[in-house]
């Protein structure tokens, strides 16, 4: 105990990376979640035919590799087309930037999924109602698509929300400093290993509590006015 | 024209990912290291890094009149890092082996740790394959060790054991004669404890170059043949000047340098 509170500095700077890289890849994955679910659900055919093989290339490939090859194969790349061109000597792709692209843009894969399916639940008369009525596009999408895509998409994004937060876990490898890199770094330098791998644990569900009562509570403001059955 | 404009948007996009064009300055030496490997390598609770590792790196780019960036990894993606330039030389108590050596090269050896024999203070055991012969002698399985006994004392009865925790156990409550392993773990792990209180090294260091290899070097990428040259001088020289008996001294009681 009085280690950790020795190494709270490390601990806590840690954390604070987790959580920014959790909160900037999840805005990440929104953003390609949402473009996702249109280019799923529109009429273009190649739009539909890039969304299809996002969704089936990071759903497919374990995010550990994503990310290796971002970040190594990357700089490789970088580099090399810097040799070629004689542009650059050197470019660094940061740890943080690979980090958040990665995790981000692996999980929009789900997202957009997760969205595809809540849009698709939504009857397709009141689309045709609102067409009806006259409505735009976009107040067909504000007024009628986003309120109840949100509800119908909660559980899932609420899960894949979990999933993520311990997927940031794996930047670690690549040196990013996150808290299980600093717990790990705090552990082997103590040779307390188990007390700091604790530590990390406890900061995780305290993590994922907290995320969990922010969802329930946007659950219950997205479900105003709607009565759910026992089974659904 | 299409060309340069393609090269254009692919800087801008690479820009954009967060990259930023890094002109390779000669002033500046970046040195992989662990941080995570005592007492070669730690990370104390303010965030510096201390150890053997670091104080070499740090004596190293002095010698080579270069300034040192230290650039933490994490243990498996060193050798990766190196080979993407992340930093140009890997200063962490790595092995050389032949296998790592397929995919870069290594600078002359910056210290061997040389293996031990650890028994009972005042034992008299003796060294040699006549004194050995019949004792029971405890060493952790699968490890450089295992071989060296085995092919420079097969008449000695080898007790394996699955982690050297277990065999320091087994030594302490007098299940077998000696034990040997690696020098530095007996002397933190057991020698400076409680339990090993009564123990002490003895005959000597043991090396086998089949066995052991050369030791640990500093790995640059394969095309660096002149970074590994003046490591190596660098190497010689705070050997030769008194450097690295200096650092040595802080952290071991013996010359880990190697014969």
């Amino acid at each position: 105990m009085d280690l950790i509170l020795e190494y709270q500095d490390q601990l806590l700077a840690g954390t604070w990376v987790t959580i920014k890289l959790a909160l900037l890849s999840l805005l990440i994955a929104v953003l390609f979640g949402l473009v996702g679910a249109w280019a799923k659900l529109s009429k273009n055919i190649v739009a539909q035919k890039i969304a299809a093989a996002y969704t089936a290339i990071v759903r497919g490939v374990p995010d550990l590799v994503l990310i290796l090859l971002v970040f190594f194969g990357g700089q490789e790349l970088a580099n090399s087309i810097g040799t070629l061109t004689g542009l650059w000597e050197y470019a660094e792709i940061s740890q943080f930037a690979a980090g958040v692209g990665t995790i981000g843009i692996v999980f929009g894969g789900y997202m957009t999924e997760t969205f595809r399916g809540a849009i698709l639940s939504i009857p397709k008369g009141q689309i045709e109602a609102g067409v009806a009525c006259g409505m735009s596009r976009m107040i067909i999408f504000r007024r009628v698509i986003w309120p109840q895509m949100v509800v119908y998409a909660l559980p899932g994004f609420s899960n894949n929300w979990l999933v993520q937060i311990k997927s940031t876990a794996l930047v670690s490898v690549i040196g990013l400093q996150d808290v299980v890199y600093n717990g790990f770094v705090a552990g082997r330098s103590t040779r307390q290993l188990f007390t700091f791998m604790f530590a990390v644990l406890m900061i995780y569900l305290v993590l994922t509590a907290i995320s969990d009562s922010g969802l329930r509570w946007l659950d219950k403001k997205y479900s105003k006015g709607i009565v759910r059955s026992d089974d659904g | 024209m299409k060309f340069k404009k393609l090269i254009t948007s692919l800087t801008v996009a690479a820009l954009m990912l967060g990259m930023a064009g890094v002109s390779a300055q000669a002033a500046d030496l970046r040195v992989g290291v662990e941080g995570a490997y005592p007492p070669f390598s730690w990370k104390e609770s303010d965030g510096t890094l201390k150890g053997f590792d670091i104080e070499i790196a740090e004596a190293v780019c002095a010698q080579l009149k270069r300034k040192c960036v230290l650039v933490e990894q994490d243990w498996d993606g060193m050798i990766p890092a190196l080979l993407a330039r992340k930093f140009d030389t890997i200063i962490a108590s790595m092995s050389i082996t032949e296998e790592r050596k397929k995919r870069v090269d290594f600078s002359d050896k910056y210290y061997n740790t040389p293996a031990k024999f650890v028994a009972k203070k005042g034992s008299g055991l003796k060294i040699t394959k006549a004194g050995l012969k019949g004792k029971r002698i405890g060493l952790q399985r699968g490890t450089t060790h295992q071989c060296f006994m085995e092919k420079m004392f097969p008449d000695t009865e080898l007790v394996l054991y699955g982690t050297q925790d277990e065999v320091f156990q087994d030594l302490a409550i007098g299940r077998i004669d000696a034990q040997f392993s690696d020098s530095i773990a007996a002397d933190d792990g057991f020698l400076k404890t409680d339990a090993g209180k009564d123990f002490e090294f003895t005959g000597g260091d043991q090396h086998d170059e089949a066995c052991h290899g050369p030791g640990a070097g500093m790995a640059v990428r394969k095309a660096d043949t002149k970074l590994r040259d003046e490591l190596n001088a660098a190497i010689k020289a705070l050997r030769d000047n008194g450097t690295y008996q200096k650092i040595n001294a802080k952290y071991f009681e013996f010359d880990i340098f190697g014969g």
